[in-house]
């Protein structure tokens, strides 16, 4: 019985709070807005009135682009007047307010534009270079922004503008969601475009794209050699010509060029270079025999040129092998060189010494002043019968059964 | 000898002390020498952790500039809700934690004055966004500056000042958005509000009177509030079902608990699980009514998205299941008012109604209050009213009239009521078997004659009941134990007479 009691007086209590709540709400002051402007510039004071002012001062909430607040009023005789801070007034966009009190509410909207001025172009342009041609592009986009950092709306002036060569072009673009972009296009000239823009009377700074020569095109070679003799000693060196794309673009310094040299025996040399001004060029010593080189260069996956060939001539014509000390002692030399001169040091002598018809050791020597001279040691070389042969810039010369002791 | 013993000590306590100052360098040493793992030092291993999950529905492509590439427009969509996250944080809080990974150097700025504003004011923002529907309007040649534009955005906010709540709002905007790529992020450059409006979901009510709700709130014996785990048996749910009925009754209520149910990432396994047991509910001839959450409590605005998730998984699979009757929001909200205040929950619930509606618009929704006094709150939002009782059967009657005043035409379902047969050491004065069928007698005369729906608690008396369930106080645990129509030996109580009408 006693919680019947209980459910009468929280029933009770329940019905005379809502009647309560009625009543509240007949009482209650009908705020009305008082101010009628709904577009504001960012930056502009605003403040929203409302009357009747009394002493009740109830909570404005406010919500912008980028958040959410509660604004305390202040009140005169007339008005309640609710100063919007400068974190809401300084950015634009849709604000919507609310105003509490008790348990109704009234609530509203107001836009807030940008400054009428810009005050910086926001610029973005990429990529930074480009490849000639006219087929390829950057792409410019400008934000105009107020001194607020506020972006423009839709569908305010921008003016491009850039410069290649000789050509300057203005072009009107439009602002769409918050920016204007434009694609810049390369022309069949390397080189870099200028780029800038301009909107309502501010100009952007000056921004610059790179416009790199295409992929070159197949090329020539050239040689040039102080002889034609295989000394082995001197250096040929090898060149291409002005390396450039379909457009006659000379192509980026650094283009890498790899010179490959077969030989007649097919060994392949390799040699390589980067291009300055167009040209790479690319050094080689010659061969110490006689032989043809046939050259080819490549631009990796890009281009190559035409293949070039190279004779060789045998620089030394025979030479001399001597015995002494129990045939110990070898000399070969002098060797002379084409025009008998001394050979210059540094050519190779390789001496193949064969016991019972088996290689039985290898030496090998460069020459010093023409000459070579072998020393084969006893302890190495026991008393018996070898057949020596001697080679030297592809000459050989054979010598059976010679006896040391 | 005496000199000997005090030698001996002296020896072994120095060499004792020696041990330890080298025993605790050393461990010191060790302790200076272990570093944080290598892998970690490259931020190899970094996790995604879902915390906001707002539904995010790209339109089609078709912008201006570049094409767009899936891969980075899901890393534009990744930084575009952390930057909501950190924002609503950074007002929730007041603090700038986050702000400059996702906000460019000027952007973050409007973020920081507001928060110098609020924090001067003491006003502090609890929000929210629900739905997102974003466009790609643009997207830079050189793949570093996207524009989108987000329609219908809704906010949730709860705006305080003080500690007190001074308006909660519900706003549907749509922004556009200037996003820059810069140190691998996709930070907002500006941000601008275009349209605002206040959000009202619209929902329909679901006529119920055909419902004829006579159920039961159902466990298995052996596995009471950990119905989907590895114990599992269809034979078993197939056996109690078919029990049900048998008896007359037509349906029964099943609870997912949030988290044992994966949370935002619903469980694959015990999703399947429940759908089984909805298929055998099926071949009984059996409706389900389906509590999304139980043991839930935190109903904090920025997780509301996570909880959304979870709803959105589980009711977009059922909704078509012949067997499912209607959606319970959460077993007794009204728990919660205490710890987390009152209107907070009313708002999640609220909120909750209108997802399920929106996704489901077939399956009644109702809410699980614990009890009569509670069971008006949104009488207006739910298709039915239901309340739990386990109080005096007495007052049953009158707490039945006080309700159907307060929430009119609106059907009520007596959605678990029952008593315990307990009587022993924890309890020395409980009630007995037959005390238990008397109250059900009782309250089946009473439901009768209010042409009440009900479902009672519950078909089993447990051997087990988990710590989280009504604690770990014994007095409490074995009377919670004996609310069943059969006992653990499988034998039907007394009650088991007027388990149904």
């Amino acid at each position: 019985m006693q919680n019947k009691y209980i459910y009468i007086s929280l029933l009770a209590l329940i019905l005379l709070s809502s009647f309560m709540l009625i009543q509240n709400s007949e009482v209650i002051q009908n705020f009305t807005l008082e101010t009628s402007q709904i577009e504001f510039e960012a930056g502009s004071p605003i403040v929203l009135k409302f009357s009747p002012s009394g002493e009740k001062a109830p909570l404005l909430y406010c919500s912008s682009s980028y958040g959410s607040t509660l604004i305390v009023p202040t009140y005169n005789s007339k008005f309640l007047m609710y100063n919007i801070p400068f974190s809401i007034s300084s950015k634009i966009g849709v604000v919507n307010w609310k105003l509490i009190y008790e348990d109704s509410f009234i609530s509203g909207k107001f836009r807030i534009g940008p400054k009428k001025e810009v005050s910086s172009m926001e610029t973005y342009i990429g990529p930074p270079s480009i490849e000639a041609g006219g087929t390829d592009y950057t792409m410019l986009v400008v934000i105009p922004t107020d001194s607020l950092d506020n972006p423009f709306p839709d569908n305010t002036l921008v003016l491009a503008k850039h410069q290649f060569l000789n050509s300057e072009e203005n072009e009107v673009i439009f602002t769409e969601d918050l920016i204007s972009y434009k694609n810049i296009y390369s022309q069949k000239e390397s080189g870099r475009i200028f780029v800038s823009s301009e909107s309502l009377g501010t100009n952007s700074k000056e921004f610059s794209v790179t416009v790199f020569p295409a992929i070159p095109i197949d090329f020539k070679i050239s040689a040039t050699r102080p002889h034609g003799y295989a000394d082995g000693n001197q250096v040929t060196t090898f060149s291409t010509s002005v390396i450039v794309d379909k457009h006659n673009n000379i192509v980026a310094d650094a283009t890498y060029v790899t010179f490959f040299i077969t030989n007649e025996k097919g060994n392949i040399l390799k040699s390589s270079g980067a291009t300055i001004n167009g040209v790479a060029t690319s050094k080689m010593i010659h061969p110490d025999y006689e032989t043809q080189w046939s050259v080819k260069a490549y631009v990796d996956g890009m281009a190559e040129s035409e293949l070039i060939i190279l004779k060789y001539k045998q620089v030394i014509k025979s030479f001399e092998v001597a015995f002494s000390e129990n045939n110990r002692d070898i000399t070969v030399g002098p060797l002379q060189s084409f025009m008998k001169q001394i050979i210059p040091d540094g050519i190779k002598v390789t001496l193949l010494i064969y016991k019972y018809n088996r290689l039985f050791k290898t030496e090998t020597k460069t020459s010093f002043e023409g000459l070579v001279n072998f020393n084969l040691k006893s302890y190495i070389y026991n008393n018996d019968d070898y057949t020596i042969i001697v080679k030297t810039a592809g000459l050989e010369k054979t010598f059976h059964s010679k006896r040391l002791w | 000898m005496n000199k000997n013993i005090i030698r001996s000590i002296l020896i072994g306590t120095y060499i004792l002390i020696v041990v330890i100052i080298i025993s605790g360098i050393s461990s010191l040493f060790a302790y200076l020498n272990t570093g944080a793992d290598r892998s970690s030092m490259l931020h190899t291993k970094l996790k995604k952790i879902e915390q906001y999950t707002p539904e995010f529905i790209w339109s089609p492509l078709n912008n201006e500039g570049r094409p767009m590439d899936q891969l980075v427009l899901k890393q534009i969509e990744n930084d575009y809700l952390d930057a909501w996250y950190v924002k609503l944080l950074a007002y929730k809080t007041n603090t700038t934690i986050g702000v400059k990974d996702y906000y460019t150097d000027n952007a973050r700025e409007n973020i920081f004055s507001f928060i110098e504003l609020n924090s001067k004011e003491d006003v502090t923002v609890e929000s929210t966004t629900l739905n997102h529907h974003p466009t790609l309007d643009f997207f830079s040649e050189d793949g570093q500056l996207a524009v989108i534009t987000d329609k219908d955005v809704v906010e949730y906010k709860r705006v305080f000042k003080g500690k007190k709540l001074i308006l909660e709002a519900t706003e549907k905007s749509t922004y556009k958005i200037i996003f820059l790529l810069e140190d691998g992020f996709w930070r907002i450059r500006h941000l601008v509000k275009e349209k605002n409006e206040i959000f009202k979901p619209e929902f329909n009510l679901k006529a119920v009177k055909h419902l004829n709700i006579k159920g039961i709130n159902y466990y298995p014996q052996a596995t009471p509030w950990n119905m989907f785990g590895d114990e599992f048996d269809e034979v078993i749910v197939a056996k109690d079902f078919n029990i049900i009925n048998e008896a007359g009754l037509n349906s029964i209520r099943l609870f997912v608990q949030y988290e044992d149910f994966g949370k935002a990432n619903v469980n694959l396994k015990k999703l399947k699980k429940l759908k089984r047991t909805l298929d055998i509910a099926e071949d009984n001839n059996l409706k389900v009514i389906i509590t999304l959450f139980d043991f839930y409590g935190d109903y904090s605005v920025l997780n509301w998205t996570l909880n959304r998730r979870h709803v959105v998984k589980i009711v977009s699979t059922f909704k078509n299941h012949n067997a499912l009757m209607a959606w319970d929001i959460k077993n007794e909200p009204n728990l919660d008012f205490k710890s987390r205040g009152k209107s907070n929950v009313v708002s999640w619930l609220d909120s909750m109604i209108d997802l399920v509606k929106s996704l489901d618009d077939q399956h009644p929704v109702t809410i699980g209050w614990s009890n009569v006094q509670s069971a008006s709150i949104l009488k207006d939002k739910v298709d039915f009213v239901s309340f739990h009782y386990y109080e005096d059967i007495e007052t049953l009657d009158f707490a039945i009239q006080s309700l159907k005043k307060e929430v009119g035409e609106k059907p009520i379902v007596l959605q678990e009521f029952g008593m315990s047969s307990y009587n022993g050491i924890w309890k020395p004065f409980g009630s007995s078997e037959i005390d238990q069928a008397n109250y059900h007698k009782k309250a089946q005369e009473i439901i009768a004659v209010n042409n009440l729906q009900f479902m009672s608690w519950t078909l089993y008396d447990f051997e087990l009941v988990p710590k989280k369930v009504v604690g770990s106080l014994p007095w409490r645990k074995n009377v919670q134990k004996r609310f069943g129509f059969i006992d653990v030996s499988g034998t039907k109580k007394a009650a088991f007479r007027f388990i149904g009408q």
